[in-house]
């Protein structure tokens, strides 16, 4: 689907001239005083699902209504297609928006709501009946169209927001926390479904949300996002390995984080010092002298039968929490607190058992991080 | 299997409700009775205004209604009320939708100059209409006391629509942007919904406040320009009729059809609301 869009020709700008892409030129958007999103770079290409995820305030739902036109920039610009949008009032951006709570027109049943942007493009009746009944057809909800929004379920109100917003062929998708107000199980289901959707249709997305469960799950890109700033862009598996500083290891999944210092460089190994915890090797850059801090994520912290030389140390058990597949531990080591994760199938049942722990871990397995507050 | 124990304190919750109803009957009274009190006078059988009435008839209401000069009063009362519904919801509404959700300097003063009319003493206002439609040439007609009407009906139109305006989803507004939808229709398909059910009782109470004016329909009044209210100021002095009762209870008899419109208005949308059943 998205390599017929993106053609052989490889000069620069072809890609971003076809059908669906996003691209955002040193956007700047400011309060006043307050710079709500700083020069930002951006491209959605077509065909591609694009998170952006940072927790509230770094710009990210900023950065999307800018591309819609609800918000204006201060400067920069937009392209949709290839071509500049800045002048262009949202109705003719041709984006399909899901709003976090559907937005959908309580007054009109499910399939005049999918119907509407069809009405304001002066399609005729007949055929704009179809295309909706199509439309809800396509997300499951065939048969319902004559229910009104409060009749339906939050899972089924944010179909027929998916219909609506995909129904007149729109250039590219954006979803601002599309699933904040569904439960747990059904948020899981839907974002199956969307990505299903997205990949049939070959659709481009921008995606908002502060989940970072979500943005791992959906995304073929995760841009990660923090006072108005990107912090870090590439495929979710990338960004949780290897993040570049502590702040987006900590922002994305669960991490130990241990402040240190180089001591010294061997080709591409270091030797850190971790205070309390002794001595550390990392696989990893790093100046000599330089304070870092090494990153270890729970489920690479591990026990060990005896008091580790390096990379670990001897603690004491604070707690252990059994949250069904896996188990929680913490442990303070050195004048840390420190999580360890194990699988419940493969606990060795020290889950009770007070006192002393030996913990480490696998230099493959440790990041050294900018640090970045 | 969970009990609930909400049905413990209902016996004292109903005992509450009915101490509540019999010390509200007095106030209740209190404030209908002198109105209604126009009703049983207009239908008296008699030549002059008594009480208690000395016996029923329609004679006085029959009197009113073939009268030129009363039947004349009541049709520049509709139209002057016509007037002032009608530029009250146009402004107000119009009003309400463009202050909606909108910070500016200078807002609270522009609030204030809408809401201006209601707190401004009618006496001042009615000088100010009355000097100003003289200077202009206007006074004669109905028109000037329906637009001075229009005026004070405008603040009431604004409350109401502001108030349901409060229920609009603002995302509404950018999701049918995002859909294609231009001015007019996100107002025929996103507000008018919405602020309806508050066009509907603004409507109304421009138009009972227009109906009850007196002071600068007063001013301005002249023999083509006669309200109904002025008619009766006038008459009350040195012609005492029960045809003045007579057009009391046709006031209240348009004030109250006005009312039960509202509120069979309302119950209608309440329970079309319950009747569609609910998703799981």
């Amino acid at each position: 689907m998205t390599t017929s869009v993106i053609s052989a020709d490889t000069t620069p700008g072809a890609a971003t001239a076809a059908r669906g892409s996003i691209e955002l030129r040193q956007v700047r958007k400011t309060y006043g005083d307050v710079v709500a999103v700083d020069e930002l770079d951006l491209v959605v290409q077509p065909g591609e699902f694009v998170t952006l995820l940072g927790p509230s305030g770094s710009g990210k739902t900023t950065t999307m209504m800018m591309v819609a036109g609800f918000e204006e920039h201060t400067s920069g610009s937009v392209l949709i297609d290839g071509k500049p949008v800045d002048a262009l009032p949202p109705r003719e951006r041709n984006l399909g928006v899901v709003f976090q709570n559907y937005a959908l027109f309580p007054h009109m049943n499910a399939r005049e709501n999918v119907e509407f942007a069809l009405r304001m493009r002066k399609i005729p009746r007949a055929e704009r009946r179809e295309r909706a009944e199509a439309a809800l057809e396509r997300v499951g909800l065939g048969g319902l169209g004559g229910r009104r929004p409060r009749q339906l379920s939050g899972g089924q109100q944010q179909r027929v927001a998916l219909a609506r917003s995909l129904v007149f062929n729109p250039a590219a998708l954006l979803l601002d926390e599309p699933m904040a107000a569904l439960d747990k199980r059904l948020r899981e289901h839907m974002q199956e479904e969307i990505k299903t959707l997205q990949k049939s249709l070959g659709i481009s997305v921008l995606f908002v949300t502060h989940d970072q469960d979500e943005a791992m799950a959906m995304s073929d890109r995760i841009v990660v996002m923090k006072d108005g700033r990107i912090v870090q862009s590439g495929p979710p598996e990338e960004v949780y390995a290897h993040p570049l500083t502590d702040w987006v290891a900590s922002f994305l999944g669960d991490t130990n984080l241990v402040p240190c210092t180089v001591l010294e460089r061997h080709g591409s190994e270091a030797v850190v010092d971790l205070g309390g915890l002794g001595i550390g090797r990392v696989q990893d850059r790093g100046v000599v002298g330089e304070r870092y801090a090494v990153s270890i994520r729970p489920e690479h912290l591990k026990f060990r039968p005896g008091a580790p030389e390096e990379n670990g140390g001897t603690g004491t058990m604070v707690s252990s929490t059994n949250l069904g597949a896996t188990i929680r531990h913490r442990i303070t080591a050195g004048g840390h607190e420190l999580q360890l994760r194990e699988l419940s199938s493969e606990s060795t049942g020290r889950s009770g058992a007070a006192g002393e722990v030996h913990v480490g871990w696998d230099a493959a397995n440790a990041q050294l991080l900018v640090l970045e507050g | 299997m969970k009990r609930s124990k909400t049905t413990s304190p209902r016996p004292q919750g109903r005992a509450q409700g009915r101490a509540l109803a019999l010390l509200s009957l007095p106030v209740f009274a209190f404030l209908v009775i002198p109105t209604a009190i126009v009703v049983p006078v207009a239908l008296n059988d008699s030549r002059y205004i008594t009480f208690p009435p000395e016996g029923v008839s329609l004679a006085a209401v029959q009197g009113f209604f073939e009268d030129h000069a009363w039947t004349t009063a009541l049709s520049a009362s509709l139209q002057a009320a016509a007037i002032a519904v009608v530029l009250g919801v146009l402004l107000g509404a119009t009003a309400a939708i463009g202050l909606h959700g909108r910070k500016f300097p200078g807002q609270p003063a522009v609030v204030g100059l809408i809401l201006a009319p209601m707190i401004v003493p009618t006496v001042v206002l009615a000088l100010a209409f009355y000097q100003f439609f003289i200077s202009v040439g206007m006074v004669g007609s109905i028109i000037p006391i329906g637009l001075a009407h229009a005026v004070i009906a405008t603040p009431y139109v604004y409350l109401t629509t502001r108030a349901s305006l409060a229920g609009l989803n603002p995302a509404l507004v950018r999701s049918a942007q995002s859909l294609g939808a231009g001015a007019l229709s996100i107002l025929r398909h996103v507000y008018l919904p919405v602020i309806l059910p508050g066009l509907v009782s603004g409507a109304l109470f421009a138009f009972s406040v227009s109906i009850d004016e007196t002071v600068m329909s007063l001013f301005m009044q002249s023999p083509s320009a006669t309200t109904l209210p002025v008619k009766m100021f006038t008459d009350i002095q040195f012609n005492l009729t029960p045809k003045i009762a007579v057009s009391s209870a046709v006031l209240v008899t348009v004030a109250t059809v006005g009312l039960l419109l509202q509120v069979i208005y309302v119950l209608r949308r309440r329970s079309t609301a319950r009747m569609l059943p609910l998703a799981v």
